[in-house]
């Protein structure tokens, strides 16, 4: 019974803390006139269910060392088990984002039936990402601490806590506004995050199909490079771990 | 082409061993560190068909490349070269426990282990009493494992692969765990299993213990098959060359040891052999003569001393001690060196090898003089005897006949 309240509590703590903050004491205006607070929780969610099955994942081989070096089975699931276990989190915590909606009376509606295919596409990304991760971190043992600090800087190219539209006339200045643009264009994280965006926030389907587009193809990709990459590297992990 | 439960097919296995290893990244990236290592082969050249049903053993020192040679079978360790080819559901005791989390309570690792191993849920309730009870953890059975104790941690583990039902089970020097009772238990259980036709694959470096179980075994040294074939012949053939490396590894210990350090009144040990029949040095027979000789050296004319050898099966407690008789030494002196005998007529000591601790003692205060201690002095051989233990029993045995006209007694 703990276990579920600690699942819960986790989420919930957490964006109460995001609702007195910016909902009591920084009186932040969201894009066009629209709550701050349900604009960052939104995307919030799914960057931290991202961000917690990469670490989680990237640990998940080498942390079962004796379980590797013992018993044969599919190694694989370690790692899949870990980014569900996250994905449930996140989706507990979707779930919690309701009351919130209700009191900062944002409208939402039909859109909302895109969400499941918005949280797939996110679990393929995780899962691509994480299988390579954890199949390096056994050959890497620094693979762990590097993915900590990749998605801290990962966290400011994704447009969770800027609005993508404010900024977005950004792109068009120069050289440095191009590489801007470049980086978080090919982020697959700024379209999953504006897809969240314009569901919770404005109440519309995901506009950016194009982005969407690609994103999905490229979780696809992810997922059979690193379905690949964990099979290959997998031969040496008994040795190696 | 063949039909035994596990083929192996010229399987080769190699590991590195680094000299130079760069695990990060960062050593990868930045310091531009490359990995140095020697490549080693584990296993060599391995042809193997074990049989459905059969019980087969693989023999080998320490380090011979029997556990990687399981491990390839095992799923666990991908061959290098050559192929293994498994018919039938599969389960490996490599570790006994490994896999369990140490959090969980038994009940929860028992279906987590079940998990990993693939057997369904409700599978698992068929059996879970039975593994709980094989395993006498009743009480327990709600407990994280944790709080277990190795006894109680190994018990689990080993009732939980037992009772997984496999096709083939593969077991890694692990049957030496629990009490006596529990051993034995192990063991029915497996007799169990053969007579159903299950194939079972075991580890080990005891020669007896293959003797007793398998059908065939296959004999391997450093990585490459030494004999295959028929248990008894192949466990002969290696034990045969295990006493050898062991008789000569005691005639080295025996020519350089035996001196010690001076102790006590700078009294020492000179020299300590073991001499069976026909001047053989650290090695005697079953039944036969043996002599130990035990030199010392003392500043002076020792009075009053005792001299205690006893001997003890090699990592075991002392099996026989014996001491020099006081009302006749306490009272003279003995020469300041010179070399005590100890002869033993018909030595009662079985198969195996035997340490001794040599004393010598004042007998008016007890204080020791000096001690030596040598875990491995001398190789007793009695292999084909009808008994089994450590000592021998003078004995003689009655069994009731039938009368050769048929009438009984």
């Amino acid at each position: 019974m703990l276990g579920i309240g600690w699942t819960l509590l986790n989420p919930l703590v957490f964006m109460l803390v995001y609702a007195a903050v910016f909902g009591a004491l920084l009186k932040v205006q969201g894009p066009s006139g629209k709550s701050y607070l349900v604009f960052l929780l939104c995307g919030l969610l799914p960057w931290t269910f991202f961000q917690q099955a990469l670490v989680m994942a990237a640990s998940s081989i080498i942390a079962n060392a004796g379980v590797v070096r013992k018993v044969a089975f599919s190694w694989m699931l370690l790692t899949v088990s870990t980014v569900m276990a996250a994905l449930v989190n996140f989706l507990i915590s979707l779930v919690l984002l309701v009351p919130f909606i209700i009191f900062t009376k944002s409208p939402v509606g039909l859109p909302l039936l895109a969400v499941p295919g918005l949280v797939i596409v996110t679990f393929g990304l995780s899962l691509g990402l994480g299988l390579m991760l954890a199949a390096g971190s056994v050959y890497f043992r620094d693979l762990q601490y590097i993915i900590n600090l990749a998605t801290m800087v990962w966290f400011y190219i994704t447009p969770v806590i800027w609005p993508f539209t404010k900024y977005e006339g950004f792109f068009h200045h120069g050289k440095l506004g191009l590489i801007f643009k470049f980086i978080i264009y090919a982020n697959p994280m700024t379209w999953v995050t504006l897809g969240f965006q314009d569901i919770f926030v404005f109440n519309r389907w995901p506009q950016h199909w194009h982005g969407l587009l690609y994103t999905v193809v490229l979780a696809a990709v992810l997922i059979y490079f690193g379905m690949r990459v964990f099979r290959r590297l997998r031969r040496r992990f008994a040795e190696e771990i | 082409m063949s039909d035994g439960a596990i083929v192996v097919s010229d399987l080769s296995k190699r590991f590195r061993i680094y000299h130079q290893r760069s695990e990060t990244l960062k050593e990868m990236l930045v310091d531009r560190r490359r990995s140095r290592y020697e490549e080693f082969w584990a296993v060599k050249d391995i042809d193997l068909e074990i049989h459905d049903g059969e019980t087969f053993g693989i023999i080998g020192a320490n380090g011979s490349g029997k556990s990687t040679l399981l491990k390839c079978m095992a799923g666990i360790l991908i061959p290098d070269r050559g192929k293994v080819a498994v018919r039938g559901r599969l389960a490996s005791l490599l570790e006994v426990g490994a896999g369990f989390h140490p959090d969980y309570s038994g009940r929860e690792n028992i279906y987590l282990n079940g998990a990993i191993l693939g057997l369904p849920r409700r599978y698992i309730n068929s059996v879970i009493d039975e593994i709980v009870g094989f395993a006498e953890l009743e009480q327990f059975i709600d407990n994280p494992v944790r709080n277990y104790s190795s006894g109680m941690y190994t018990r689990l583990g080993f009732s939980i692969a037992i009772h997984m039902d496999p096709d083939i089970l593969l077991i890694d020097e692990v049957l030496a765990v629990g009490d006596e009772s529990f051993q034995r238990r192990c063991m029915d259980h497996i007799e169990g299993m053969r007579r159903e036709g299950r194939t079972l694959v075991f580890v080990s470096h005891a020669a007896e213990s293959v003797r007793r179980l398998c059908d065939r075994c296959l004999w391997i040294d450093h990585g490459v098959q030494r004999a295959l074939g028929v248990t008894g012949p192949v466990v002969d053939a290696y034990v045969g060359e295990v006493n050898q490396h062991e008789m000569e590894a005691l005639r080295q210990a025996a020519a350089g040891a035996g001196a010690s350090e001076a102790g006590w009144m700078g009294v020492r040990l000179t020299s300590l052999t073991f001499t069976g029949e026909k001047d053989q040095a650290s090695s005697a027979r079953t039944g036969s003569g043996m002599t130990v000789a035990v030199g010392y050296e003392a500043p002076g004319p020792l009075h009053g001393v005792r001299f205690r050898i006893a001997f003890y099966p090699a990592g075991q407690d002392v099996l026989i001690s014996t001491q020099t008789d006081d009302s006749e030494l306490g009272t003279r002196t003995i020469p300041a060196s010179g070399t005590v005998r100890l002869a033993i007529p018909q030595l009662p000591f079985l198969d195996g090898v035997y340490g001794a601790k040599v004393e010598i003692l004042d007998i008016a205060s007890g204080r020791q003089y000096v001690e030596i201690d040598r875990p491995q002095s001398f190789r007793v051989q009695g292999a084909g005897r009808r008994e089994t233990g450590m000592a021998l029993l003078g004995h003689t045995w009655e069994v009731p006949l039938m009368d050769p006209t048929g009438a009984g007694v």
